[in-house]
């Protein structure tokens, strides 16, 4: 099982590493600017977009990203910036947060999916975002909130694609191994 | 998981190619830079130097006893006290980044002297994957500068070696447990010190004052543990605030400055949540350093914040 995750700057790009390696994944950091011949090349099973630098989840192309979710039929996972930019992709919105949400914040899902399989209805979850996701992209499905940002969590209708506003890979995110556990068993199909 | 034994093999074996000549490892004392100095010296013995160097922002006692652990590791080591000069450096300069950058500098021109008089060739740090990733570069954004990264002059005479960087501390305590290293559970400390627990210029003066705090709260706190009142934190420590309020001392007007305890449970630094310090253990830190640092410090206060939004460090 081989998934990699595209570093766009995030300050947790190898936390999502270290996590996938600590389960057993083979997997390795590579810059966005990686063409996407070369991670077919390397024949992967899923992709993480990760987290980015302050604001390029609002207005930035994020390197490559754009060319991953037009050709992958493999299983990502975007989060934070990933996400913002995912939802942008599809058409969905992308505005600074009323509220920025730092640190510790309480997550509700609003509509199970395999990815939270075994993560209950409430639970805490680390935050680090100064923008959010304003307006879920058509063809999306919204899964979890926070009391102060609408779409923590979504996915797409028809592929394997997920986006996270939360981080599921740090330390104090309570079902955040869960999480990566129940991502791996969707690349795993 | 992370397989340690795998690890020490592999990275021993790859030093022992990758270090051709005399090596100069840093050496502070702590977790890192001390399971750094028993991989090199696995590699390649006696071509190894350690070196310390005091910098004045090290805490109570601590230089003597990393010149011991050295010792006793039976490594070839240098030691410098370079403090008086760190204090002169250092004495009127606020801002935290210009401070980790003025830290960093001295310490490679100390470590480029020392590299000339021995004629070495390498320069092995501990620096670990939080270190590089909080100091920024291309595409990440500079949190903090950590002295071992970001500090580095632009053109460094010695090339560059870091067998620890895509570890993190907990993973780094499991090779020195192998290792059998003395400071396994060592709390971390910065590189800069106690320099970037003072909040503004940190003279000579407010550093003895500092360092009088971080000890208490040590103290207190591996007490506090030891009866089983709460969990051993990742670290914890004392912060001087150079903001002065008004006390009473026995009816005496007393003007002092304010010392904030820091104490968080992680297991890697990259997020961190405050201590659940029972009450009675924070009323015990608050009265052993008011009472013992006299009209100095007048207010203790206990900081409650995360990372994030905090970080571990105040600076």
């Amino acid at each position: 099982m081989k998934i990699y995750v595209v570093d766009n700057g995030g300050q947790w790009t190898h936390r999502e590493w270290r996590t996938l390696r600590d389960l057993e994944i083979e997997t390795k950091i590579v810059p966005n600017t990686t063409p996407f011949t070369e991670l077919k090349k390397d024949h992967i099973d899923g992709l993480v977009l990760s987290g980015g630098a302050p604001r390029i989840g609002l207005d930035s192309p994020l390197g490559n990203c754009a060319e991953y979710l037009e050709k992958a039929a493999f299983p990502i996972l975007g989060i934070c910036a990933g996400h913002q930019f995912m939802a942008r992709f599809y058409g969905g919105e992308v505005k600074p947060s009323i509220v920025p949400e730092f640190g510790k914040t309480d997550l509700t899902i609003i509509k199970e999916d395999r990815l939270f399989a075994g993560v209950p209805h409430q639970s805490i979850v680390w935050e680090s975002h100064n923008d959010e996701v304003t307006r879920l992209p058509s063809g999306f499905t919204h899964l979890a909130e926070s009391e102060t940002c609408k779409i923590q969590a979504m996915r797409h209708q028809q592929k394997p694609f997920y986006g996270l506003q939360f981080h599921p890979e740090v330390e104090h995110t309570e079902y955040g191994e869960q999480i990566f556990r129940n991502f791996i068993a969707v690349c795993q199909k | 998981m992370f397989n340690a034994e795998k690890f020490i093999e592999t990275t021993v074996a790859d030093l022992k190619k990758t270090l051709q000549g005399k090596t100069l490892i840093a050496f502070s004392g702590g977790v890192d830079s001390t399971v750094c100095a028993a991989l090199v010296n696995k590699a390649i013995g006696k071509q190894l130097i350690a070196i310390h160097v005091d910098t004045g922002y090290m805490r109570k006692d601590e230089s003597a006893f990393v010149v011991k652990t050295m010792k006793a590791m039976g490594l070839n080591y240098r030691f410098v006290d370079a403090s008086e000069e760190y204090y002169r450096a250092l004495s009127d300069v606020e801002d935290p980044e210009k401070k980790r950058k003025i830290i960093g500098e001295k310490f490679i021109h100390i470590f480029e002297r020392v590299a000339k008089e021995e004629h070495v060739t390498y320069l092995v740090q501990g620096t670990i994957a939080p270190d590089w990733i909080e100091s920024g570069g291309a595409l990440r954004d500079t949190i903090k500068s950590h002295h071992n990264v970001g500090g580095l002059p632009e053109i460094m005479h010695l090339t560059l070696v870091e067998p620890l960087r895509d570890l993190y501390k907990d993973e780094v305590r499991k090779v020195a447990r192998i290792l059998n290293v003395p400071v396994a559970e060592r709390q971390p400390f910065p590189g800069p010190g106690l320099a970037i627990r003072i909040i503004g210029a940190a003279t000579k003066e407010r550093t003895e004052i500092v360092r009088e705090a971080c000890d208490i709260v040590e103290k207190e706190i591996e007490a506090a543990v030891e009866q089983k009142l709460m969990e051993m934190p990742w670290q914890y420590f004392a912060v001087l605030i150079p903001i002065k309020t008004v006390g009473v001392h026995g009816d005496k007007r007393a003007y002092g400055y304010t010392i904030a305890v820091r104490s968080v449970q992680s297991i890697d630094a990259m997020t961190a949540a405050y201590s659940d310090i029972p009450h009675e253990v924070l009323d015990r830190i608050s009265r052993k350093i008011t009472n013992t640092m006299g009209a100095k410090v007048n207010r203790i206060v206990y900081d409650i914040t995360n990372k994030p939004p905090g970080t571990v460090e105040w600076e």
